[in-house]
Parts: structure tokens; sequence; C-alpha cells
């Protein structure tokens, strides 16, 4: 793509017309949970915009950010898009590695200084000044804080960026902390989600070019188009929350009538995303659809918060009865593991459905 | 449990699962339609943002109906545009290259917006007409 030549005019160079640019606007529209009458004007400012530089860095993280990308778009329009930012950077994509990897990004860096995006997946570890997390030799922390000086904009992708993830989890080993606790003095949206949805991704940076400025942004640093509702408003079940019908196992009458999964620990009353609309594996299904409660992967140390099969509304820090037990004396805390172990084994025995509570155990 | 025989299977009815919400998108059609019989403005409701249970869907559709007229385009993926039983209510299906639906939608106006070329199209294609035209003559 020339530098100087819209989305709209590379778009109808490769053959496309505008119609499929006005379908993809339309598809956009809709997650970015737009009157459908934006997709007009959305494709008015998208199709004049030019791509930016985008230079991303993986830190302390799976790869399964990348993983989620990369396996739902190719060859939709979407991943068209991001074919024309200037992905300039991505050690797991990038032909290149070793120095000549490096000078890419230094060159990238120096070229687009004060211009690029930078997107970040993973959290940054701090523990012996950064050294358990290094790539060329050199920290996370190290890297981040030299990118982030000519960043325009920095995406922190997935929970760990947004909130130290799984490695923050306690007893956070490593140090590890969200790209918002070094960096104080550029705007960063969070995207988070354990992976985040992949079409979010293009639809911030579809804003970010429809626009020129940084989406509007919930407390937690999320864009509100996307993490503007829980999973439960927009989730189909609601309705059955609303009536008080819930399933009380994963087997029973309620969940075969796929009533609301409430009881059963599903997070979805505390958790924004856009999971309930947008979907997985290509709009199949998400998790509540699947007959599972959402766990809300896209908040804030949702590892450490609870059990996943708690329900919301009782307790949910089995620890703190581990605990209590300690303190009432041990013979408390023997009788209630022998009351349960004496439970699961009768279950067992007699071919009982699981409940959520053994799940607990 | 002593054989397949036994595992107890229950046959939903198709009532089953049905939230009430698509009744409310039916009411909010005919909203839709009155106004636009009134002020000639059309309007648009996106399904995939509403939480219809898949039983909403189905009975949705069969409320609708289908109407005399369904255009096909082929942009970018597969586009159905069906008009409902109700004339000025058409239902539009955009799927991609790979046949995912990307958008659905409702929408209430004499012709969809993405049926009509645009006007830059239109020009585009009188000059290519014309040049066309004078490499015969």
């Amino acid at each position: 793509m020339d530098k100087g030549e819209t989305l709209l005019e590379h778009m109808e160079r490769q053959g496309m017309s505008r119609r499929t640019f006005l379908k993809y606007c339309a598809s956009l529209a809709s997650l970015m949970a737009l009157p459908p009458s934006a997709a007009a004007a959305m494709a008015e400012a998208l199709g004049k915009a030019r791509r930016p530089s985008v230079i991303w860095l993986p830190f302390q993280e799976c790869t399964g950010c990348t993983e989620s990308i990369t396996r739902s778009h190719s060859p939709s329009v979407e991943g068209l898009i991001f074919d024309m930012i200037s992905l300039d950077y991505q050690e797991t994509l990038m032909a290149a590695a070793g120095f000549q990897a490096e000078e890419a990004l230094q060159n990238a860096m120096k070229e687009n200084y004060g211009k690029y995006v930078l997107i970040i997946d993973g959290s940054v570890s701090t523990g012996m000044d950064g050294a358990y997390s290094c790539i060329g030799g050199r920290s996370n922390l190290d890297s981040l804080q030299e990118a982030a000086k000519g960043a325009a904009a920095i995406i922190a992708l997935g929970t760990c960026a947004s909130f130290g993830g799984i490695p923050k989890a306690n007893p956070n080993p490593t140090g590890a902390v969200p790209v918002s606790d070094i960096i104080k003095d550029k705007p960063i949206i969070n995207i988070s989600g354990c992976p985040p949805i992949p079409v979010v991704i293009t639809g911030v940076i579809a804003h970010y070019l429809t626009f020129g400025t940084v989406p509007e942004l919930d407390k937690h640093g999320r864009p509100k188009a996307f993490y503007g509702e829980t999973i439960h408003d927009r989730c189909y079940r609601r309705p059955f929350y609303d009536q008080g019908k819930f399933a009380k196992t994963f087997d029973d009458e309620g969940a075969r009538n796929g009533w609301c999964l409430f009881e059963l620990g599903c997070k979805g009353p505390i958790t924004y995303n856009a999971c309930a609309t947008s979907k997985w594996n290509d709009g199949t299904s998400f998790p509540i659809q699947s007959g599972h409660g959402c766990i809300g992967c896209s908040e804030p140390d949702f590892w450490d918060a609870g059990g996943f099969y708690k329900a919301l509304s009782t307790p949910a820090n089995p620890l703190k009865y581990v605990a209590a037990a300690a303190v009432a004396g041990a013979a408390a805390g023997v009788a209630v593991s022998f009351a349960n172990r004496a439970r699961k084994q009768k279950a067992k025995s007699e071919h009982e459905t699981a409940t959520t509570s053994d799940l607990e155990k | 449990m002593s054989s397949i025989s036994q595992i107890p299977v229950q046959v939903l009815t198709a009532n089953d699962g049905l939230t009430g919400q698509a009744e409310a998108v039916l009411t909010e059609i005919a909203e839709m339609l009155s106004r636009f019989l009134e002020t000639g403005k059309g309007d648009s409701i996106d399904l995939r943002s509403l939480p219809l249970s898949p039983a909403d869907k189905i009975w949705l559709d069969e409320q609708l109906g289908r109407g005399e007229v369904e255009i096909g385009i082929d942009a970018g993926g597969r586009s159905v545009v069906t008009e409902t039983a109700y004339a000025g209510v058409w239902k539009i299906e955009h799927r991609d290259t790979e046949e995912r639906i990307v958008a659905e939608l409702i929408e209430v106006t004499a012709m969809p917006e993405i049926v009509q070329p645009h006007k830059t199209d239109i020009e585009k294609s009188y000059n290519t007409l014309q040049s066309s035209l004078k490499q015969i003559s």
C-alpha cells in the first residue's frame, strides 16, 4: 500500500467494492454497539483514513492473545484492515529474527517517532529489576520504557498487560504488574480478556483510524463500546434470571432448558466484555451458550477472586474458611475435611450427579 | 446405570427457550413501520446486539415470514437481503468470505442501502462505458 493511499483506495485497487466496505462497517458498527445507521458514516470516515505504524511487543505472556487474533481473522475483511496497519514489529509473526529483528524495531521507532501505536501483550516483570523476563538481553521493563517514549498511544492487549493476569496472581513470584503501573504519561487502552476477543482489537484500531482519537474508556481503561455492558446484560439467558429460573446443576432440568447459570457460579453480572454479542469460534457460541458460566476473565485479578463455581451471592473465598477452621482448632478442620470426603465418596459410589460444591473441594 | 436406554432423553418443544424478547422486537418493527409511513425515514435493528435465545430467533423468523423479493449480493462474501411477509420490512444477513455471519439486521425502508449503488460508482461506470463505446466506434 502506498503511504498516501487511503483504506478505500487501497481496497478498490485490490478489487474490493464499496459494498464490501459498507458491509464491513455494518458488522463493525454492530460490534461497537453503534446504531446500524452509523455504518454509512463510519464507511465515509474509515475510507479516508491512512494506516498507522504499529509496534507489538510480547512480554510475560502465553501467546494466547496472538493465537486469538491470527486464527480468527484471515482472510476476512478484518484481516485486510489488519494488513493495512503497518505492523512493523511482532516477534511471533515476523520473518526476521535476532539482530535483524531488533534493527527493524529500532528503525520503526525512529521513523515513526511520536506517531506509532504500541501494542503490548503480557505483564511486565519488575522483580530483580525485570530479570525474570528478557528478550535479546534486555528486560521487558527496559524495552517498554524505551518503546513507550515515542508512542502516540498504547494498547495493553489481554488481561496480563491490562491488569497483570496469571503472572500477577498470588503469590506473584516475578513481581508482575500491568503496563499502566509503569507508563503514566501516554494514553493506554486496555483490551482485557484471556484471551481478548479478536475483533475488539480490530474495532479499537478502526476507531482510532475513523475518529483519530482514543475511544471513550471505562474506569479500568477499557473501551466502553466493547466493555460498556456486562455479559449478564447482553446474555440471552438474562430473562430467565429476571424470572427467577436457575439451573442448579450442570445437567438438571433447568440446565437443559437453558436457564440462568448464576447459581452455578456465572460471573456474567460483574464481567464487562462483548462475548455475548460478538461470540467466539467464528461467531459460533460463547461459554454461557455452551452451558458453562462466565469466569470473569476480563476483570482485574479474576484469578484471585475465588472459585469459578461459587455463586456471586455466596462467600467466594474458600481460604477464609480454612483460616477460620485453623483458629477454631484443628479438630474442626479435620471434621469438615472428613465430612466432605465422606460426601464425595458417597456420591461416587452411588453415581450421583456431581454438584458445583463437589468441584470446589 | 446399566444401559444406554436408561439415560433420560427429553425432546424440547418449539416454545422451550422463548424469553419473550422476540415479541418486543416485533412491536419495535411495527413502530418503525409506522414512523416510516409518517416521515419516510427508514430505520434498522441490529439483531446480534439483542439478547435473543435461539428459540426467540426462530420464533421471530416465523412471525416475519417471507415476501416476494430475495436479493443476493456477492461482495466480500455472500449477503442475502430478503423481504419479509410485511412489505417494507427487510431481513439482511451478511456473511464473510468464509461463510461466517458478520451482521444480521432488520431494515425498515423501501430499498435497503446496501442494494443501491453509490453515486460515485455510477459516475465511474458512466465514464467506463463511454470509453468502451469510443473504442468500439
